[in-house]
């Protein structure tokens, strides 16, 4: 096997991340693993921010007619929650974890442009500071939803500054994903390791590039919507002001038009953190790489055509809903054969159960209870019946709870070692499993039955009628399970990061090459970089004798 | 793929802000043609009551011979003769400051005129998106101007540099940019 | 009326459609010499569904009732038809065509993914300008003109991706991007035409009823003039972009299916008895 040296020999011993402490390396750092740390950090504090809101306003619905919050807090909480869950928590982890990973994975030093790198993450800081910056001052925070729908999010409507603080923080961050995304497809293109094709790439890796190309294409769309409503809202513009002539709707078009894609930037990472998770720890190889490439890629493209089934309900005629319902049923296709690629995976494996790969195997499980109720949704009149109810806060958090945050912990088990260079214990970890994985389906099972019984979404409170009752209570206590279950981990962190084990360089005998680097990778990831012959570099160096065949690896085939 | 980063970095940023420019286009043509709000038929001003494409379409031609300049800029880099890309560095900005003189002089007999931003949706559309279009060009500009001065302190011996190569990419993609508003704007209203 | 009498009594067999494919069909036999392989049945696919397109009550409902219609005879000899015909094209006849020096330079040129793709798109939006396509259906002979240039053009366009010589191919990736840009211009188009007021093409609003089936198509079938020319962006926008996502999902299952560079030596110093091992446990 030829060995290509990456660096010089060097007689002192290079410095390795977290060696030289204080505020000021972190700050200053251009280092794509302190980087992705930062991202981390940010994220899990935006986490239990979102998380607090959401207790908040599952305490004031845990019965009825209950007078624990106004109305008016109430609205900005539902807001708060839901941009911040999507802008501050899921986008930022997900872009954190490429970031960490996808020069470790393709062989690389640092990303392409490790500067842009450091200004895309403080971007997104800065914008989350921006939106909550209005809930400290008087004005209060923005109260319009996370979709921020037209004309209510227009001045005559909206006097105070939340909006306005809203559309500046998600440009904020919008600026800095089309950046990381930029800056990951650049990477991939041009810094992969001698021999790691276009098809040896793990799948992580080619997963975050089809996100990466939905980040560079889908955010200007947002983008465009946020400076026209600035437009509207400072300078007196009339892009959606009925009242001059401008359409509401638009914004709608607009807003879905990213929208859409913005769901599949939540969802393909976590399906790329599945596709490393479930091989490992079924050790197998994953059954399918193609079909997962040519899924993944389907999804992309399929992404920017199906937004129409948002606005159902608004009634653009027979025709615009007949045909985003096709074309939404058809996404389902690439998305399930993922789901099917990976239980072929696991299909005849060895599995071991440790916390990552439970998380893994529930997140494929309420993944696809969240999908099915989403292709339920692409048939029109079921919209009509249901939207603005809470089975569709039910759908949104089965695949963005059960789905994203699910594979975000599985990730966080997975790698937590290689950022550490310790464990996180599996035992408190299971721990974190079980409660997290009962608080959560205690908490969105039931509103699945209580927006089919027509609970209307976004109201503070509801009159005492029959069963609602019982199943906001159940709702709540799933709540105040989860948010313990969080506690726990926040808990298993620290408690792990000072007396967890000692994880060594591949403590899963995984097969990718961001585990041939030590545990915390050095500065400069790895002293030398094999080869690459197959998708799994570390198998063919463990097993000189037995390489892996990548033709036969990459369809899946086995003979 | 042979093609150095900083250049791939500013195509798929170019090919990234085109998404934002297809969305403002998109916008304009919407309020301009739909019958339910489109300004054409509500009797305010509109891009041909309002406009003079035969003037800015001078400003248009300018805009196109710098484009074309800095083409010759980035050739003569090629070619090593560094006085020839200072000079053709400096008439590329000449030229774009023309092109935005003409158009703020253009939007400041509008808004004399009555004609602002906030007055209906002719004028909430047209100035955002030649706003917008202007505000890259002044971007370019101060690029151009970074890169002039660093070209007269002895910069850019050739025969490459990412940094002229990609913002005359930048300054093409801007003309680019400018042809399709300039036809959406001027040259429909005439049509 | 009913529907039924107007998918039997619509079919307008135009001379020159009937002489189009025969020339097609006659040079296709004159060049393969009688040699038909598996992808002749693509070429004749492809001739079959050019003649159904332009003879079939689609084409007659089209030219004089329903925007939606000719969007769909569109869509098919733009995208499907060209395809269709590209891939029935043995190399062998291509290569044979690229010796001469002319048509090597023409290839060059016209084949320039940059070229073709501005062939392509360009095609589409240039003939659904609307006064353009006023033309077209007052004028017998822009017409026949249009719909020979969608073939044209549309086997241009394709070219870069599906032609039948791999070194003028893009790669896999690349022209998933190729594609991806197309679909964005088809989208776009797709998206005006959707959301423009009523009447974008006047003919369409007060057809001429020369077949006395208007009243069927708008009060039986509820086609009235606003939702037909929804129907024809949406045409355009979803199922046209669908063709798309369907090519490039083709051209990468030739990717996954192309041997990779060094395969070779790998399997040399592996050994085939090892393969299977390695593949089913790593125990």
């Amino acid at each position: 096997m030829s060995r290509i040296p990456w660096v010089p020999e060097t007689t002192e011993p290079l410095p390795r991340v977290g060696e030289s402490e204080g505020l000021l390396t972190w700050a200053a750092s251009v280092d794509h693993k302190q980087i992705g740390i930062m991202y981390f950090i940010a994220a899990l504090s935006f986490f239990c921010i979102g998380g607090l809101e959401a207790l908040l306003m599952r305490i004031q619905l845990s019965r009825p007619d209950n007078n624990f919050i106004d109305p008016e807090l109430f609205n900005q909480l539902f807001t708060m929650h839901g941009t911040t869950m999507v802008f501050l928590v899921i986008m930022p982890f997900l872009i954190g974890l490429g970031v960490y990973l996808i020069p470790l994975m393709i062989g690389a030093r640092d990303m392409a442009f490790p500067r842009l790198n450091a200004l895309s993450f403080w971007v997104v800081v800065f914008g989350g500071l921006l939106l909550y910056y209005p809930f400290i001052t008087q004005s209060g925070a923005t109260d319009v939803g996370w979709f921020a729908y037209t004309p209510l999010s227009e001045k005559p409507y909206s006097l105070n500054n939340g909006p306005t603080y809203w559309a500046l923080a998600l440009l904020c961050t919008g600026i800095g994903s089309v950046a990381s995304g930029i800056n990951n497809i650049i990477t991939i293109i041009t810094l992969r390791a001698p021999g790691m094709t276009m098809r040896r790439i793990p799948l992580f890796v080619w997963l975050l590039l089809v996100t990466s190309f939905l980040l560079a294409f889908a955010i200007p769309i947002l983008n465009a919507g946020l400076v026209t409503l600035l437009l509207d809202r400072i300078l007196e513009a009339n892009f959606f002001a009925p009242s001059s002539g401008g359409s509401a709707i638009l914004w709608q078009n607009v807003f879905w038009g990213f929208g859409h894609p913005e769901v599949y930037i939540l969802v393909l990472p976590a399906f790329a953190i599945i596709c490393e998770v479930i091989p490992v720890f079924s050790r197998q190889p994953i059954f399918g790489y193609g079909f997962m490439v040519g899924s993944a890629i389907a999804i992309g493209l399929l992404a920017f055509g199906v937004w129409g089934h948002h606005m159902f309900a608004v009634g653009l005629g027979v025709p615009f809903n007949t045909y985003f319902s096709l074309a939404s049923m058809l996404i389902a296709v690439p998305t399930g054969v993922k789901i099917f690629t990976w239980i072929a995976t696991m299909w005849g494996g060895k599995i071991y159960f440790a916390t990552a790969m439970m998380f893994a195997t529930a997140f494929v499980i309420e993944f696809v209870i969240g999908g099915l109720s989403g292709v339920a949704f692409a048939a029109a009149p079921l919209t009509w019946q249901l939207t603005d109810s809470y089975f569709v806060v039910a759908h949104i958090h089965y695949v963005l709870f059960g789905g994203s945050m699910f594979a975000i912990f599985a990730g966080i088990y997975y790698w937590f070692p290689k950022w550490t260079g310790r464990m996180l214990s599996e035992r408190i970890g299971k721990c974190h499993f079980w409660l997290m994985l009962i608080g959560f389906n205690l908490t969105f099972l039931f509103q699945h039955m209580v927006g089919l019984l027509g609970m209307p979404r976004r109201v503070y409170t509801y009159p005492d009628l029959p069963s609602w009752n019982w199943l906001n209570l159940l709702s709540t206590i799933g709540a105040c399970v989860l948010g313990f279950s969080v506690l726990i981990f926040i808990f298993n962190i620290f408690f792990s990061l000072r007396k967890g084990k000692i994880a060594g360089n591949n403590p899963w005998n995984a097969w990718t090459l961001e585990w041939l680097a030590a545990s915390p990778p050095p500065v400069h990831n790895f002293d030398e970089v094999p080869r690459i012959h197959s998708a799994r570099p570390l198998w063919d160096l463990a097993h000189p004798d037995m390489p892996d065949e990548p033709e036969s690896f990459n369809t899946g085939v086995t003979r | 793929m042979n093609i150095e980063k900083n250049k791939l970095l500013m195509m798929f940023f170019l090919a990234s802000e085109s998404m934002f420019f297809i969305v403002l286009i998109l916008t304009y043509a919407y309020y301009r043609s739909t019958a339910a709000v489109g300004f054409e038929s509500t009797g305010g001003p509109t891009a041909l009551t309002s406009l003079n494409p035969i003037r800015t379409g001078i400003f248009t031609l300018i805009l196109i011979l710098s484009s074309f300049t800095v083409w010759l800029g980035v050739k003569s880099l090629k070619s090593k003769r560094h006085s020839m890309l200072c000079f053709w560095l400096f008439i590329t900005i000449v030229l774009g400051a023309l092109f935005l003189y003409g158009q703020g002089t253009e939007w400041w007999g509008m808004i004399k005129q009555d004609i602002t931003i906030s007055r209906d949706l002719f004028g909430t559309t047209f100035y955002t998106l030649t706003g917008f279009h202007g505000f890259h060009v002044t971007v370019g500009l101060i690029m151009l101007l970074i890169l002039f001065g660093l070209a007269l302190a002895g910069d850019f011996r050739g025969p490459k540099s990412a940094g002229i190569e990609s913002i005359s990419l930048y300054w093409h993609f801007v003309d680019v940019v400018w042809i399709v508003v300039y036809s959406v704007i001027y040259l429909w209203a005439v049509l | 009326m009913t529907a039924f009498d107007i998918l039997t009594t619509t079919w307008n067999f135009d001379g020159w459609v009937i002489v189009l494919c025969a020339i097609l069909i006659i040079s296709y036999v004159h060049t393969v010499r009688g040699h038909f392989s598996k992808s002749s049945l693509f070429f004749i696919a492809g001739v079959a569904l050019l003649f159904l397109t332009l003879v079939s009550p689609i084409s007659m409902l089209g030219k004089s009732y329903l925007l939606s219609a000719n969007m769909v005879q569109h869509i098919t000899l733009l995208l499907i038809v060209p395809l269709l015909l590209l891939h029935g094209i043995p190399a062998s006849t291509i290569e044979n065509a690229l010796k001469h020096e002319a048509f090597r330079k023409f290839a060059s040129i016209i084949g320039h993914p940059a070229i073709a793709w501005f062939f392509g798109v360009g095609a589409m939006w240039i003939w659904h300008l609307p006064s353009l396509h006023g033309a077209v259906l007052r004028n017998e002979n822009l017409y026949i003109f249009q719909q020979i240039s969608f073939i044209i053009f549309g086997t241009i366009f394709w070219w870069p991706v599906f032609s039948p010589i791999d070194r003028y191919r893009l790669q896999p990736l690349i022209s998933t991007l190729y594609l991806s840009a197309a679909c964005l211009g088809c989208t776009i188009l797709g998206i005006v035409i959707t959301f423009a007021s009523v009447g974008l093409y006047a003919s369409y609003v007060n057809p001429i009823d020369s077949l006395g089936i208007l009243s069927y198509i708008r009060n039986d079938l509820c086609l009235t003039p606003s939702v037909d020319q929804q129907i024809g962006g949406l045409m355009m926008w979803v199922p046209g972009c669908l063709i798309y996502l369907f090519a490039s999902m083709l051209t990468i299952i030739r990717w996954f299916k192309s041997p990779e560079e060094d395969l070779i030596s790998v399997t040399q110093s592996g050994g085939e008895e090892f393969v299977s091992a390695s593949i089913t446990s790593d125990k």
